[in-house]
């Protein structure tokens, strides 16, 4: 299985604290790079090393949102590649369609159980391994 | 013999030889006396010779010259002789034709004609005989005819006649008859009643209208030479005031000047109007002409006319619609009150100008210029128009504007009548402002909803989590009433998300904007049955197939999902069964849901699709689930209402729009 570098872009520590739990308790070897913040993640993104495989984008956070987070991201010649997959507990339907346009990789729920959570993290990351990705 | 003797002998000799010498001189002259009366009888005779070739001369010349026609013929009709004028008048080319003058009568007169020809013969002359002929030239013409027989020594060889074309004098006459029959039937039954007097007021004419306006019994011809004066004397009780009547008659007869238009009233109320002319001929009267008209119809037409102008007038000027008549250039003609009230100005100012230059609002004068156009090809329309008033205010006024045209159909400007709608479009902004604002507010009610909704749900997640690690990493060490009391932590948890999904459902609902497709509820049910828990103990069932629907395939499968839930969640019986019917009516088509569950108290009805008002406290129902239904129904113009009994079962029906 391919090794992934993930990016996860959540203002909620305990969100960070699932996904963390919910990678070491199915031993998975992905390494996961944190930001608390658009703005943060920016800034991470302009060292080329931390680009990553994929990037896991939460939609509600202070100062620069997932949407215009997304936005920049979308419209940065190199950055624009990395598939951006939103973790998210809206289910708006606006936020969905706006996304949708903008370009993301996909949309996942997050559930209000914490084993429904680490299934889908489990299924979600299985798929991305499986993926060709364009090498930055 | 004596001397004396001798003496007188010789005295008688002498006597007798101058007697003779006398007689001898007396013979002599005598002698040439008649030799001279010879002569002159001689002389005479030459004259009277001369004097007879004259008037032969002067005859022919005369029968040459004569105006008439003048036409000798042998006795069989045969032309011997005619003079110029005849030859014109029969259409000949010279006088020298040979023809038969008979042949010229036209052959129904053949039989007068032969009359007259053998009275001419019998009694030697004709006169005053007319007769209609065909001349040469073949035009038909009446001719009179003077004729006389020419004898030769006691015995007729030819007759003469003098010919005259009377065909112009006959239709002149036929003309005269009719022209006169005609103004006698004019004045007979004309509308006004006539009466001609002589100079000594004797009645010489008169008409039907006048017997009839006065209720005389007898015909018109019968009033000849009746006296006036007396006649009116009689009449004028049939007048309101017979004294005025008569006295004023007596003074127009009196001072015999013309007199036109005089009214007089009468006792029935009639009102004829009276003219009075005198005919002179010369300085001489001939008489006099009245005439009398019945203008009671036209009085009381002009007076109804009057008070409708009236009446009009007081609406024009009273109602509530400004009226503006403009002429061709859009010059203001007249306004009424209203106009005046509407716009600021006094009629003084409005009056003249031109209406587009003082009122409209400056962005609407082209609009203007378009609508002035408009009425001049007689387009009639309705518009709105802002205008300016004189304070300086705008106002907005529908306008129904229209040509004008004359008694003729000439274009020659138009009417406006112009309703202020300041109000109502103050308060369609309002409402349109409203709207706006309204809609913004759901838009950002609908944005809160969800934004609420994220914020509490995500602390529900973290808990989740937490508890969840809590136990797992304590699994050893936790007792068994620990782990109940976590249990009940995660199911609290998840009746807290419930609560929060279906309230952002709720109000979701109507907020974004349906999209509607046709669903086929058939197979939306069986996808819905697929997803939906079904305890093994109850069945659905469906008792007929369903129909397509136009709505949202989303919000009605949630529709469908919140009943039969509702149904699974209630039914106490070991055999649940759910049954689901649908019936066309007409615009909608009708739903059912039946369950045989624990039913719903009557006095419940209404209050179980109120938010928040669950009848049965439980811990999956929020009492959000049939508030949610209600407006699923509503969004597709339905209704719902239920019919239930306790501990029987409850059916849900509802109906939505084809």
């Amino acid at each position: 299985m391919k090794t992934l570098k993930v990016l996860l872009i959540e203002d909620d520590m305990i969100e960070v604290m699932k996904l963390n739990r919910a990678i070491s308790s199915l031993k998975l070897p992905h390494k996961i790079i944190e930001a608390n913040n658009g703005e943060e993640a920016l800034e991470l993104l302009q060292v080329k090393d931390n680009i990553p495989d994929i990037i896991l984008l939460d939609l509600n956070m202070p100062k620069i949102n997932g949407i215009e987070f997304l936005t920049i991201l979308k419209n940065d010649e190199t950055l624009k590649y990395v598939p951006t997959i939103i973790l998210t507990t809206s289910s708006n339907e606006r936020d969905l369609i706006a996304c949708y346009e903008i370009g993301i990789a996909g949309y996942v729920l997050k559930p209000l159980k914490y084993e429904e959570y680490v299934s889908k993290i489990e299924k979600l990351l299985e798929y991305w391994s499986i993926n060709e990705l364009k090498k930055i | 013999m004596s001397q004396d003797q001798i003496d007188i002998l010789k005295r008688a000799l002498l006597r007798e030889k101058s007697a003779r010498k006398q007689a001898e001189k007396i013979l002599e002259s005598k002698s040439a006396e008649l030799f001279e009366v010879n002569l002159k009888l001689s002389q005479a005779n030459k004259d009277l010779e001369i004097l007879l070739t004259r008037t032969d001369s002067q005859l022919q010349g005369v029968f040459e010259n004569i105006v008439d026609a003048y036409v000798i013929i042998d006795l069989n009709g045969n032309i011997l002789k005619m003079n110029d004028a005849a030859v014109s008048l029969l259409g000949f080319l010279d006088n020298k034709e040979d023809f038969n003058l008979l042949k010229m009568v036209q052959s129904n007169e053949n039989e007068r004609v032969t009359a007259a020809f053998t009275k001419l013969l019998e009694t030697g002359s004709i006169t005053d005989f007319h007769v209609n002929i065909i001349t040469k030239t073949n035009e038909s013409k009446i001719v009179h005819i003077n004729a006389s027989v020419i004898y030769d020594q006691g015995i007729p060889v030819a007759a003469q006649g003098i010919v005259r074309d009377i065909t112009k004098e006959k239709e002149d006459e036929v003309q005269l008859i009719r022209s006169e029959s005609r103004l006698s039937t004019l004045i007979l039954n004309l509308d006004s009643g006539v009466v001609l007097e002589d100079e000594n007021r004797k009645i010489v004419l008169t008409n039907n209208k006048f017997t009839e306006i006065f209720n005389i019994q007898i015909p018109p011809d019968s009033l000849k030479g009746i006296d006036c004066t007396k006649a009116s004397e009689q009449n004028s009780v049939l007048f309101k005031d017979p004294e005025a009547f008569i006295s004023r008659m007596r003074a127009i007869d009196a001072k015999k000047e013309i007199v036109i238009g005089e009214e007089l009233e009468m006792k029935d109320g009639r009102i004829l109007e009276r003219n009075y002319m005198p005919i002179v001929n010369g300085d001489q009267s001939r008489g006099y002409l009245w005439t009398f008209k019945d203008v009671t119809l036209n009085r009381t037409y002009r007076k109804s006319l009057e008070n409708e102008k009236q009446k009009y007038y007081n609406i024009i000027s009273n109602m509530n619609l400004g009226l503006v008549e403009v002429d061709k250039n859009d010059v203001i003609l007249m306004v009424n009150q209203s106009f005046v009230n509407m716009t600021g100005y006094s009629k003084e100012e409005l009056i003249g100008i031109k209406g587009k230059d003082l009122l409209p609002f400056q962005e609407d004068r082209e609009l203007m210029d378009e609508k002035v156009i408009e009425r001049k090809k007689g387009k009639t329309e309705l518009y709105e128009l802002r205008i300016q008033n004189k304070q300086g205010e705008t106002k907005y006024w529908l306008v129904s504007g229209a040509p004008n045209y004359n008694i003729n159909g000439e274009f020659t400007g138009s009417i406006g009548i112009n309703f202020d709608i300041t109000d109502i479009k103050n308060l369609q902004h309002q409402k349109e402002n409203l709207l706006k604002k309204l809609e913004k507010s759901n838009d950002e009610l609908h944005e809160y909803a969800h934004v609420v909704s994220h914020d509490l749900k995500s602390p529900l997640r973290s808990i989740n989590a937490l508890v969840s690690w809590l136990r797992n990493d304590n699994e050893d060490k936790l007792d068994e009433g620990s782990l109940e009391n976590i249990a009940l932590i995660e199911a609290t948890l998840e009746k807290m998300e419930q609560l929060i999904t279906d309230v952002l459902q709720y109000s979701s609902i109507g907020a974004e904007n349906l999209e509607k497709t046709e669903v086929n509820i058939n197979d939306m049910l069986n996808d819905l049955l697929r997803i939906l828990y079904l305890p093994d103990h109850i069945k659905v069932n469906f008792l007929n197939k369903f129909p397509t629907i136009h709505g949202n395939r989303t919000k009605l499968q949630q529709l469908f999902q919140n009943i039969i839930s509702n149904a699974v969640k209630f039914i106490d019986k070991e055999n649940g069964i759910i049954e689901i019917t649908s019936e066309d009516k007409g615009t909608h088509f009708q739903f059912s849901i039946k369950d045989n569950g624990i039913g719903i108290d009557k006095k419940f009805h209404d209050k179980i699709f109120k938010i928040f008002h669950s009848l049965k406290k439980s811990k999956d129902s929020t009492g959000i689930g049939l508030s949610i239904v209600k407006k699923i129904v509503e969004l597709h113009q339905g209704s719902i209402w239920l019919e239930s009994e306790p501990s029987v079962g409850t059916t849900f029906y509802f109906t939505l729009k084809k």
